[in-house]
């Protein structure tokens, strides 16, 4: 194959240096050494932090390096029509394949359909993703259940597998053909066997992924649209609603969440535009003027969110809008786990037939 | 690239008080400007914020566009303080619009209620500019009180057009009020239209569209011919930003207005 390559770690050490000249490189840093289950987080790696291969997915998702919580959209009465600021020119290391997954969720958003979002489409085209296979997994991981593989396809510019004392760097894109061509000394062609050793190790890690999601009887990809239609007059919504604090996290870290809210601010006497991450779980997230609110009830807004995710995105884009990196069910101070709502309507949907 | 969030500004020209609580703005769009009946604008109070409106003027005017807007909210009471030559934003327009083309050579009905003769101000002017196209338009339109009549001097000029047939009815009556008193689903009955072939366009408060609908139903009119505007917090215009979702559809951009056929199985529309 010659689109795979292989790169000792110091090279590619000295590679991801080569790259901050040149670019704004984000890689993950671990936040805290010895905490039970290692969070992993981007940073800005100005310094000179080396290098840390992610075993699993971050803390943030990548949504956030293309739309951001609250940023201007437009000034008032301008003449430009057009958006002018270029972004800086980015690397992300470390993004993971349900990332990928949930990346074309919000592409399919901001980039097809009527319009052009054109913030989104210059972050977009500005930056670099560096993936990696996942070489371990969270207890709330299960992009398997979405038939997400742990180890990105395609959507990538390189993706790293490592092995043995090195990584193979697999080139997905024209963008990560040239980042590879200005830095040729430090890659060569990777040898068949490499490249037949990433596969056995690939699939290792598969089983043990399966092996730990077996006893979970996860939801599948082909039932959840069925389940959420059937299951929409059940009193699951209300049941898993009764913790929600609606604070709104399981959306704001959602990598396939996308809703926002344009609001009008005048900051240093001037009248802007502005976009934040907007949240279903709000209790305005759908109130019309004069005050009337189709999703009035708790429950509603709960049902709301997997309507979008399982209902609306398969109708729309053929895929449920949920890629397994079960940040939702860390962030949720309510502990309402989107595995569980499901399971939920499953049993109940079962023991009514 | 485009800004597709980048409003357009335009100043107040002129401010006609319809009811108590209703205005119409007269806007003058600095830059071209045109819609089809039926779209939607998002109109901003610079700081203040921005709501979506369907323009009520004819859209082969093009260097001016009329919003009736009821004082019914944030954004809303602030323009209803607005003195003339105010500047404000719009963005748009929206949406798909009337499907003309499926009118033609019909009886066109459209029913509105309220405020909602405001979209429909805007497709009646259409439909008298090419009225040879369509068999027979008639106008059923109901409002709370004779004081909350919209275009009070405009319905009576309406219906003295050839082809046009127009009936207003309040749900509650006062001294003045020699006509009729009711909900506007007491004055489907007996229409003047060829129920085979006739389409008809609902818009109104959702209780007023839902009734209305089943009215329609019951008289045997098909789902696919009844055309309703449906009212959802559209924010953004472009199906973006998520919170006008109708089922599979946004009413932004799939909408705002849908045939009964395409809702009919979705839950809670009238919500």
């Amino acid at each position: 194959m010659d689109n795979i390559y292989y790169i000792e770690l110091e090279n590619l050490n000295i590679f991801f240096n080569k790259l901050k000249n040149i670019y704004k490189v984000f890689s993950p840093v671990i936040k805290d050494q010895n905490a039970k289950e290692i969070d992993y987080s981007y940073k800005d790696s100005s310094n000179n932090d080396p290098l840390i291969f992610n075993g699993y997915r971050t803390v943030q998702p990548l949504k956030s390096f293309f739309t951001y919580p609250y940023e201007k959209v437009t000034d008032y009465f301008v003449s430009e029509k057009n958006i002018t600021n270029i972004t800086d020119k980015t690397v992300v290391f470390g993004v993971k394949s349900c990332d990928i997954a949930g990346h074309k969720v919000q592409d399919f958003v901001f980039l097809e359909g009527v319009d052009v979002d054109s913030l989104y489409q210059l972050r977009r085209e500005n930056t670099i993703l560096i993936s990696g296979d996942c070489s371990d997994f969270k207890e709330v991981c299960h992009c398997l259940a979405w038939e997400i593989l742990p180890y990105p396809t395609d959507g990538f510019d390189l993706n790293l597998s490592p092995l043995n004392d090195g990584y193979l760097v697999e080139v997905g894109s024209k963008m990560g053909e040239e980042i590879i061509g200005k830095s040729k000394e430090y890659f060569v062609l990777a040898k068949e066997t490499q490249v037949s050793a990433r596969k056995t190790k690939r699939e290792s890690f598969v089983e043990r992924l399966k092996s730990h999601l077996l006893g979970q009887n996860l939801v599948s990809k082909d039932t959840v649209q069925r389940l959420v239609k059937q299951g929409y007059n059940l009193d699951t919504w209300q049941q898993f609603m009764l913790t929600c604090v609606e604070c709104g996290g399981c959306n704001l870290i959602c990598d396939t969440c996308h809703c926002f809210l344009l609001a009008d601010k005048k900051e240093d006497n001037q009248n802007k535009k502005v976009r934040l991450w907007d949240s279903c779980l709000y209790a305005n997230y759908a109130r019309v003027a004069g005050g009337a609110n189709p999703l009035k009830a708790r429950a509603q807004r709960l049902r709301n969110r997997f309507m979008k995710k399982f209902d609306f995105f398969v109708d729309n884009l053929k895929v449920p809008a949920c890629c397994g990196c079960g940040r939702c069910i860390e962030v949720c101070p309510g502990k309402i786990d989107i595995r569980e709502v499901l399971k939920d309507l499953a049993k109940k949907l079962q023991n009514t037939k | 690239m485009k800004n597709i969030y980048r409003p357009i500004e335009a100043t107040i020209e002129d401010i006609i008080t319809e009811s108590p609580t209703i205005k119409t703005f007269v806007l003058k769009p600095r830059e071209q400007f045109e819609f089809k009946t039926g779209q939607f604008i998002e109109l901003t109070l610079p700081g203040i914020g921005e709501a979506p409106f369907t323009p009520s003027s004819d859209p082969n005017v093009l260097d001016k566009i009329d919003v009736t807007i009821m004082n019914v909210g944030r954004v809303t009471s602030v323009l209803h303080s607005c003195p003339k030559n105010t500047s404000v934003g719009i963005r748009g327009p929206y949406g798909k619009g009337y499907p003309l083309d499926k009118f033609k050579g019909k009886d066109v009905l459209i029913v509105g209620g309220g405020v909602g003769l405001a979209p429909l101000r805007s497709l009646l002017f259409t439909l008298f500019a090419q009225i040879d196209n369509y068999n027979k338009v008639i106008l059923r339109y109901g409002a709370r009180s004779p004081a909350d009549i919209i275009y009070k001097e405009s319905i009576p000029l309406w219906a003295k057009k050839k082809k046009v047939d127009v009936f207003t009815t309040v749900d509650t009556g006062d001294s003045t009020w020699k006509g009729h008193v009711g909900l506007v689903t007491t004055i489907l009955k007996d229409l003047p239209v060829d129920l085979k072939t006739a389409v008809a366009i609902v818009c109104g408060p959702p209780i007023m569209m839902k009734f209305g609908t089943l009215k329609l139903l019951e008289l045997g009119f098909r789902s696919q011919d009844i055309y309703l505007s449906m009212e959802k917090n559209m924010s953004c215009g472009l199906g973006k930003c998520g919170h006008c979702r109708i089922g599979r559809f946004y009413a932004c951009k799939d909408g705002p207005v849908f045939t009964y056929e395409q809702l009919k199985d979705l839950p809670e529309i009238w919500d």
